[in-house]
C-alpha cells in the first residue's frame, strides 16, 4: 500500500518558493532517508506531511487520502511525527503518562493504552525509568521518551526529524533498532537527518532535497558507495563503508554488522594461517 | 500579530530610544491624568496618527486585537447593562491607549539600541541588560508556542472547538513552554557569564545612537505635559 | 600547564548523584585534547568545572580543587584575572545569542565590549575573530537572519573575538550538517597552535582525528588519559562503547589491540 505521495508539490513562504514540484512515493514498510543541506526545505516537506501546512500547488497523499481539508489532529491517526527537540511537546509528570497521552486522546480502553505503552517503553529502551519525570532524565533519553510516545501513537507512517542527534553510540543503535522493528512490521519511516551511519544501518533507500526538488532517489547502499554523489550532495560516507571500500571486502557492505563479517571472513584465514607458522 | 521589534526606518525607529520610552511613560500617566472621557479619547486618536506616520500600521492590528474583548465588556457593563457611557468610554480610552503606547515602544526600540543608550548614559550593564532580555522575551516565547502547539497537534490533540476541549488543552500547551523557557534562561546564563557579561568593567556601547535636538525637545515637552496635567488633576 | 583538576568532584544542586568523583588530569597547549565519554559521563560538566561556571552559575558544590591559567576560576579573583582569557563555546547555537545585535560585527564584539575595551581594539579584534573561522562576508548580516552553519561560525568568532589563551568547545558540531562539521573541525587545528584547545564530544569518530590526548570519563571518573590510541585503541573503551566505529568494528571482527582508530591505521594493520 502506498503510505505517502507527493504530487508535484510546491510550497512557497510569502513569495519565497521552497518546495518546486517534489514527487515521491512511500510504500508501506519502506525506510527512507532524507537528506539535504540546511535550509533546503526538508522540514517544510514534513510539515506538508502532517498536515501543518498545505502545498500551493500539486497534492500530498497520506495513506490514500490527500491532506488539503485534514488537519493534523486528524492525520495523528496515520502519521507519528518525532520533532528535533522533544522538550517542545514533554509535559506529562512521567514517561509512561508522556507516553500514553497520544493513545489516551484516542479514548482507547485503559487496558489497551497499557499494552500500547509496554510495548513502546521496551522498545525504547525505557522500561526502568517509566515511573520518572521526563525533565529528570539527561536530553538523549528524553529523545527516547518523544520516540516511545509516537510508537505509541501506531502510526503507520513515522516521520523523525534528527532522531541521532544528541544520542551517543547506544542510543543511536536504540533507534535502529526501532527502526528495522517497524519495518518488519510494515510501518513505513522516513527520517530527515545528516547521520549517514544512522541512514547505512537502517535505511534501504536515500532521497536528497536540493533546490527544492529531489535531486537523488536511490538505493542508500549505492549512494555511500558513490563518493562523487556523496560529494555533490556534501554528504560524508560512514566509517564503516569507508572501512568496507578501502579494504574492499567481499561485496563492499555498508552496514556495520555486515562490515564487521566480511573482515572477519577476511581475517579468518590468515589467523589460521599464523597459528600453523 | 507580532509584539516585540519590528525592523523600519520610520519616524519612532530613527528616534533616540529614550523618546519612545518616555513616549509610552507619558501616554501610561496621561491616560489617567487627563479629564476622561475626552482626554483619554484623544490620546489614543493620537496613538493611531502616530502609529501610521512612524509606518507601523501592524501595530493597530495587534492593538485592536487584545482591545476589541475589553471594549465589548466594557461596552455589555455600561452601556447595556448600566448607564453611564461615559465611563464606559473613559476606561475603554484607557486601556486602549496604554496599549498602544507599550506596543508602538516595543515595535520601534531595539533592545540592543535601549542597553547602548542606557549604558552611554551611565547605567549598570546588570540592570541594562535584563531589561532588553525582557523586551525580546515576548516574541521568542510566542514562536515557542507556536512549535509546542504544532507538535502536541501532530499527537493528536485537537484545538479550537468546545471550551472545555480548549481548556484540557492549556497544560500541554503551557508546561513544555515554561520548562522551556526555563531550561533555556539556564543556558543562556552560562553563556553570557562566559562572554563576560558579569564583568565589573563599564561596558563599551558598540552602536550608541544619536540624541538629536527633536529628541530632547519631545522628551522634555512630554515631561512637561505630564506634570501639568498631572498638577491640574490634583489641584481640581 | 594551562589546566589542572586535582581531585576534583562536582554534584549539581538537587541531584543525587556526582557529576565528577575525584578527577586529576592536566591539560596543555601542545595538542588538542578531547574529554569524551558515554553520554551522562560528566565531559561537559568537566568543562564547566575548568571554566568556572560550575559551580559560579551552575550551583552544586565542588571539591578538589581546578586551576586554569594559574587561578582558581569559579573564585571572584580568578573570574577578575581571567575576564577575556576563556572562550566556552555551548552546544546550542541560538542560546549564545546576546539578543542585542543587529549586526554580526556587534555581535561578535560583544565580549570584548563587555570587558569595556576601547571602541578601536574590538574592531581590530572583530575582524581578526571573522577572518579566523572565515566569515568576513557575514559581518553586515542581522545575526536572527542566520542559517545554522553560518550562526555557528558567528558563535565561534564570538566566543573566541577576545583572543582567549583556553578554548572550551562542549559538543561544537551538535546541529551542524556534514559540511558545517567538516569546517569546524578543520579550524581547530589552526585555532590550537595559538591557545590551548579543549572539546567535549561524544562524536568520537571524527573528535579523535585531531585530538592529540584523549581524557575518558565514565560515570564522572577519569578512567584513561594519553594518546588516541593508548585511550580509545583497548579492549575496555571500545567495550564501553566510547571508541571509534573502526575500532569497534576490528575488535568485533577479530583484530588484536590495540585497535586502529580510522580507516588509514586499520589499512596499515592489515598490510603487515
Amino acid at each position: 500500500m502506498t503510505v505517502l505521495r507527493f504530487d508535484d508539490a510546491w510550497f512557497a513562504y510569502g513569495d519565497r518558493p521552497v518546495l518546486r514540484g517534489v514527487s515521491l512515493s512511500l510504500e508501506a514498510g519502506e525506510t527512507v532517508a532524507l537528506f539535504g543541506p540546511n535550509g533546503a526545505g526538508k522540514t517544510t516537506l514534513t510539515k506538508l506531511i502532517v498536515g501543518l501546512l498545505h502545498p500551493g500547488r500539486g497534492a500530498v497523499w497520506v495513506c490514500g487520502r490527500g491532506t488539503q481539508d485534514r488537519k493534523p489532529e486528524q492525520l495523528a491517526r496515520q502519521v507519528a511525527y518525532v520533532f528535533q527537540h522533544p522538550d517542545q511537546q514533554l509535559f506529562e509528570r512521567s514517561v509512561s503518562a508522556e507516553v500514553a497521552f497520544a493513545p489516551r486522546l484516542r479514548a482507547l480502553h485503559p487496558d489497551d493504552v497499557d499494552t500500547l505503552v509496554r510495548d513502546a517503553l521496551r522498545r525504547a529502551g525505557l522500561e526502568t525509568v517509566a515511573d520518572e519525570h521526563p525533565f529528570d532524565l539527561p536530553p538523549a533519553q528524553r529523545k527516547l521518551v518523544a520516540l516511545a510516545a509516537a510508537l505509541a501513537q501506531q502510526p503507520q507512517l513515522l516521520v523523525l526529524d534528527e532522531p541521532t542527534q544528541g544520542l551517543d553510540r547506544s542510543g543511536s543503535a536504540r533507534v535502529v533498532e526501532v527502526v528495522r522493528g517497524l519495518r518488519a512490521e510494515g510501518v513505513a519511516v522516513l527520517a530527515v537527518t545528516h547521520d549517514s551511519a544512522f541512514v547505512a544501518e537502517a535505511f534501504g533507500r536515500s532521497l536528497v532535497l536540493d533546490g527544492g526538488t529531489i535531486a537523488h532517489d536511490g538505493p542508500t547502499a549505492a549512494l555511500i558507495r558513490d563518493g562523487s554523489m556523496l560529494a555533490r550532495f556534501g554528504l560524508t560516507r560512514p566509517p564503516a563503508a569507508s572501512l568496507s571500500l578501502a579494504l574492499d571486502l567481499s561485496e563492499r557492505p555498508v552496514r556495520i554488522d555486515e562490515v564487521t563479517k566480511a573482515l572477519a571472513a577476511r581475517l579468518a584465514p590468515r589467523y589460521l594461517h599464523d597459528s600453523n607458522a | 500579530m507580532i509584539i516585540g521589534f519590528v525592523t523600519g526606518t520610520g519616524l519612532l525607529h530613527r528616534a533616540h530610544p529614550f523618546t519612545g520610552v518616555t513616549i509610552a511613560l507619558a501616554v501610561a500617566v496621561l491616560a489617567f491624568a487627563l479629564p476622561a472621557p475626552v482626554g483619554p479619547a484623544g490620546l489614543t486618536v493620537m496613538l493611531v496618527l502616530l502609529a501610521l506616520v512612524a509606518g507601523l500600521p501592524r501595530v493597530l492590528v495587534t492593538a485592536l486585537t487584545f482591545a476589541a474583548p475589553f471594549w465589548a465588556f466594557l461596552f455589555l457593563i455600561h452601556v447595556v447593562f448600566g448607564d453611564n457611557p461615559a465611563r464606559g468610554l473613559a476606561v475603554a480610552g484607557q486601556i486602549t491607549a496604554m496599549l498602544l503606547g507599550s506596543l508602538l515602544v516595543l515595535a520601534s526600540v531595539h533592545p540592543g539600541r535601549l542597553v547602548d543608550a542606557l549604558l552611554t548614559a551611565g547605567v549598570p550593564f546588570s540592570v541594562a541588560y535584563p531589561l532588553a532580555a525582557t523586551l525580546q522575551s515576548v516574541p521568542r516565547l510566542q514562536a515557542r508556542a507556536g512549535a509546542i502547539l504544532d507538535a502536541q497537534r501532530c499527537r493528536g490533540l485537537a484545538v479550537g472547538g468546545s471550551l472545555w476541549r480548549r481548556v484540557r488543552a492549556v497544560v500541554p500547551l503551557a508546561i513544555p513552554l515554561v520548562l522551556g523557557a526555563l531550561a533555556e534562561v539556564d543556558e543562556r546564563a552560562l553563556a553570557l557569564e562566559a562572554r563576560g557579561a558579569g564583568s565589573p568593567a563599564r561596558h563599551t556601547p558598540l552602536n550608541p545612537p544619536a540624541d538629536s535636538h527633536l529628541d530632547r525637545a519631545v522628551r522634555w515637552s512630554l515631561l512637561l505635559v505630564v506634570l501639568l496635567a498631572v498638577g491640574v488633576r490634583i489641584a481640581s | 600547564m594551562t589546566i589542572r583538576f586535582d581531585g576534583l568532584g562536582f554534584r549539581y544542586p538537587g541531584s543525587d548523584h556526582d557529576a565528577l568523583r575525584e578527577v586529576s588530569a592536566s591539560v596543555g597547549r601542545e595538542t588538542i585534547t578531547l574529554v569524551t565519554g558515554r553520554l551522562g559521563s560528566g565531559c561537559s560538566t568537566l568543562l564547566l568545572a575548568a571554566a568556572g561556571l560550575a559551580p559560579h552559575v551552575t550551583g552544586g558544590t565542588r571539591q578538589g580543587t581546578v586551576t586554569t591559567l594559574g587561578h582558581d576560576p569559579a573564585s571572584a579573583e580568578g573570574r577578575r584575572a581571567l575576564a577575556g582569557r576563556l572562550g566556552f563555546l555551548l552546544p546550542t547555537p541560538w542560546t549564545q545569542l546576546s539578543g542585542m545585535a543587529f549586526t554580526v560585527r556587534e555581535e561578535v564584539g560583544f565580549g570584548p565590549a563587555n570587558l569595556g575595551w576601547p571602541r578601536e581594539r574590538i574592531d581590530e579584534a572583530v575582524q581578526r575573530a571573522l577572518v579566523r573561522v572565515r566569515a568576513q562576508h557575514l559581518e553586515s548580516r542581522d545575526p536572527r537572519t542566520l542559517s545554522g552553519g553560518e550562526l555557528h561560525r558567528v558563535v565561534l568568532a564570538s566566543v573566541t573575538a577576545t583572543d582567549p589563551e583556553v578554548l572550551l568547545l562542549d559538543e561544537p558540531v551538535l546541529e551542524l550538517d556534514s559540511a558545517g562539521a567538516r569546517l569546524v573541525y578543520d579550524l581547530l587545528p589552526a585555532m590550537a597552535s595559538e591557545r590551548t584547545v579543549v572539546v567535549a564530544s561524544t562524536d568520537v569518530d571524527r573528535a579523535a582525528e585531531v585530538a592529540g590526548r584523549v581524557l575518558l570519563l565514565d560515570r564522572g571518573s577519569l578512567v584513561a588519559q594519553g594518546s588516541p590510541t593508548e585511550v580509545l585503541g583497548t579492549a575496555s573503551t571500545v567495550a564501553m562503547g566510547a571508541s571509534t566505529t573502526v575500532a569497534s568494528i576490528a575488535r568485533s571482527a577479530g583484530m588484536n589491540a590495540p585497535f586502529p582508530l580510522n580507516v588509514a591505521a586499520a589499512v596499515r594493520c592489515l598490510a603487515r
